[in-house]
């Protein structure tokens, strides 16, 4: 029975997949507080441009080195209006350390407290880091599990493709 | 003679006609299990349709592990199925959990449960029913909370409302706790109590930079021995913000009565954070006295005060603790940062003055002391080394070990070779207990290409059985490994792993575990839709 059930559940996995290839699915509405203690609002921050947003944790070595190699990029986006979200996972126990951390590794993303993991259960994360960027239809246009290095460079090259499209989509003067 | 082989023989017909028979029962099971299961999901294709909202994702694990101590087969198997599902619509979202659970063995209950939440969420109101997870502050009073990652999950089930208004927020809560702990490859339910919580926690932000918060929470037993029997925690805190500069305190008092015997029973707890962040450079440091805050039974808490162990040991998970911790992390260049902890968490001694209690370890405290620096450097674009030396002392912590000292350098490089990269590590633990010293060493490389997949191969060893091992750790002296995560697609993720685990204690947010060592297959798979 296991055997099968597991066969079956990658078999659906793939057919499901496939007929959602190309539908983008809409992001959750999320209302959080940052590190600075501001609120922070999906909707508010989609008027300015597309969003980013990276789920890590203090433990999470992996996602500690995705932030890191986007580090350079970040005045690349921001100049375009994206925002980026770095979405600490740490439990309540560990809140203390998140701001000093981001601040020593010199991040300059919106660094997003969410001790419940409200987000990690809104957005279905499975693992660490995942990341999303959320064009200004609303929809998840990218979704990205896990990293290695390089893979940095396959995110960047979403949002410059998005932005590309963006600009084609817009109508000549 | 020729009656009795008769009979044995229609018995053994009999017997072999139930098998063909249960075979049969089992098959047409597995048949209606499949056709529930596309069905549901080809009744998705059509919700969606609808102008419904569905996301989903998917964690599918199976694993086929040797195990000498069984008599007839010796392994066994385990598989385990979370599948969750969202549906919105407008401000209207239903969530629901699958879980499954089959391990191999006829004589251990399997796990299956649903667990849903009904919400209803339109600023300023938001209102759910069904399953969920919560902290009051940094959980002194409440922490309903799951860590899937160490497979402890410790919700309510009940009803919950928050009202927003004027930089305020006001939580209702009424429910009923459980917690469904991964222990020695086997979920136990651990609360199954009839226990009923009730509270309320007000925040405010009405003057600038401050936060203060105000909590109660009530215990209710239907099931008690106890004469007039009560439980409640109480408590409030402060946060202040201003510039580089954040400090939080936080108070809590525990009320009720000694179970069984009755009379008065009081507990307290103050923790204090404080830290500073400017670019470049952020310190923190906790402070912590619990004295009869932990509020549960043998293996659970309905809350859970933090501890500063980076580790995620607790002593005795704020029953009788005091400690502290400090964390540095500096970057003096863009190609080089720097860590700096060490976090200490103790038994009270009285012998001792209040500081002496919060700074020192001696023979008669049982506790934990954690020490680490770790320092990472990008000399070029393509090339990242991390080097650390981690000092774990354990005192009374372990059982049958009375104290056990844990010293580990280690170093990792990782190299970009553009198209693919590589990674190697290597390090050294040397392990000083009562009776053994010895230390294990272990090696690992690991070959990866962006996006598609990553193949990791790790041999670690020991140089002797140390004298207080028990049966139940194993006598392997070597642990082979390779893993292979594949992503299948952006949205899915195969990791395939090979070989044998140490197992040991193992410890998250405060909460242990004792991890069986592993020899075989883990299959998980991971979606997300």
């Amino acid at each position: 029975m296991k055997k099968i059930a597991f066969l079956l559940i990658v078999c659906i996995a793939f057919i499901f997949a496939e007929e959602i290839e190309g539908q983008y699915p809409n992001a959750p509405d999320f209302t959080l507080e940052d590190i600075d203690g501001n609120t922070v609002c999906l909707d508010l921050l989609l008027t300015d441009g597309p969003v980013f947003m990276s789920f890590w944790a203090l433990w999470c070595t992996m996602c500690i080195k995705e932030l890191d190699a986007l580090k350079p990029y970040f005045d690349e986006f921001d100049s375009l209006g994206v925002n980026l979200l770095a979405i600490s996972q740490d439990k309540a126990r560990a809140v203390p350390k998140v701001k000093p951390f981001a601040l020593s590794h010199k991040w300059r993303y919106i660094v997003v407290l969410d001790p419940d993991n409200i987000m990690r259960d809104l957005y279905h994360v499975q693992a660490m880091p995942t990341a999303f960027i959320i064009d200004q239809n609303k929809k998840i246009v990218f979704t990205h599990q896990g990293y290695k290095p390089g893979d940095e460079e396959i995110i960047v090259e979403t949002m410059r493709a998005l932005f590309a499209k963006g600009a084609e989509d817009e109508p000549q003067e | 003679m020729n009656r009795r082989n008769s009979v044995l023989n229609s018995k053994f017909q009999t017997s072999n006609f139930k098998q063909i028979s249960n075979s049969k029962i089992r098959n047409r099971k597995e048949i209606v299990s499949a056709a529930v299961l596309l069905l549901t999901f080809a009744s998705f294709t059509l919700l969606k349709a609808q102008g419904i909202r569905i996301s989903g994702a998917n964690r599918a694990e199976y694993w086929v592990f040797v195990d000498e101590n069984l008599d007839t087969l010796n392994y066994k198997e385990h598989f385990e199925d979370k599948l969750k599902l969202s549906f919105q619509y407008g401000d209207i979202l239903l969530h629901g959990v699958f879980f499954l659970w089959e391990p191999s063995l006829p004589n251990t209950d399997r796990l299956k449960y649903f667990d849903y939440t009904a919400q209803y969420k339109k600023d300023p109101v938001n209102v759910l029913y069904g399953t969920y997870y919560t902290t009051f502050g940094r959980g002194l009073v409440l922490n309903a909370f799951l860590d899937e990652d160490f497979r402890n999950d410790n919700s309510l089930y009940g009803l919950k409302a928050d009202i927003r208004y004027f930089n305020s927020q006001l939580t209702l809560l009424s429910g009923k706790p459980r917690n469904i702990f991964f222990e020695e490859n086997t979920y136990f339910v651990k609360n199954d109590t009839t226990d009923q919580l009730r509270g309320v926690n007000i925040e405010t932000k009405l003057i600038p930079r401050t936060k203060l918060a105000g909590r109660y929470v009530r215990v209710n037993r239907t099931e008690d021995m106890t004469p007039k029997a009560f439980t409640e925690l109480f408590g409030g805190n402060i946060g202040v913000n201003i510039g580089p500069i954040e400090s939080y305190f936080e108070y809590a008092q525990r009320l009720g009565t000694y179970p069984v015997i009755g009379g008065r029973l009081k507990g307290e707890a103050l923790y204090f954070t404080t830290g500073l962040a400017i670019p470049g450079l952020g310190i923190s440091f906790q402070f912590l006295d619990y004295d009869t805050i932990g509020l549960g039974g043998a293996g659970y808490r309905y809350n859970e005060p933090p501890t500063p162990i980076k580790s995620g040991i607790s002593v005795n998970r704020g029953i009788n603790e005091i400690g502290y911790g400090i964390s540095l992390f500096y970057s003096p260049i863009d190609m080089a940062t720097i860590e700096v902890e060490n976090n200490k968490v103790t038994t009270h001694d009285t012998t001792l003055n209040y500081f002496g209690q919060i700074f020192e370890i001696n023979d008669d405290m049982d506790g934990v002391l954690e020490q680490t620096i770790k320092i990472q450097t990008y000399p070029s674009y393509d090339l990242e080394i991390v080097g650390a030396v981690d000092r774990l002392v354990k005192q009374g912590i372990e059982a049958g070990i009375e104290k056990k000292t844990e010293t580990k350098p280690n170093v990792e490089v990782t190299y970009n070779l553009g198209p693919f990269f590589i990674e190697t590590g290597y390090e050294h633990n040397l392990i000083s207990s009562d009776t053994s010293d010895y230390y294990e060493h272990a090696i690992s490389f690991s070959l990866g290409k962006p996006e598609r997949f990553v193949l990791s191969l790790r041999y670690e060893r020991r140089n002797r059985i140390p004298g207080w091992l028990v049966s139940k750790y194993g006598e392997e002296l070597s642990w082979p490994l390779a893993e292979l995560s594949l992503d299948l697609t952006t949205r899915h993720n195969l990791r395939i792993r090979v070989g044998a685990e140490k197992g040991g204690l193992v410890c998250s947010g405060g909460v242990c575990r004792f991890e069986e060592p592993f020899k075989g297959v883990k299959m998980v798979l991971t979606s997300i839709f």
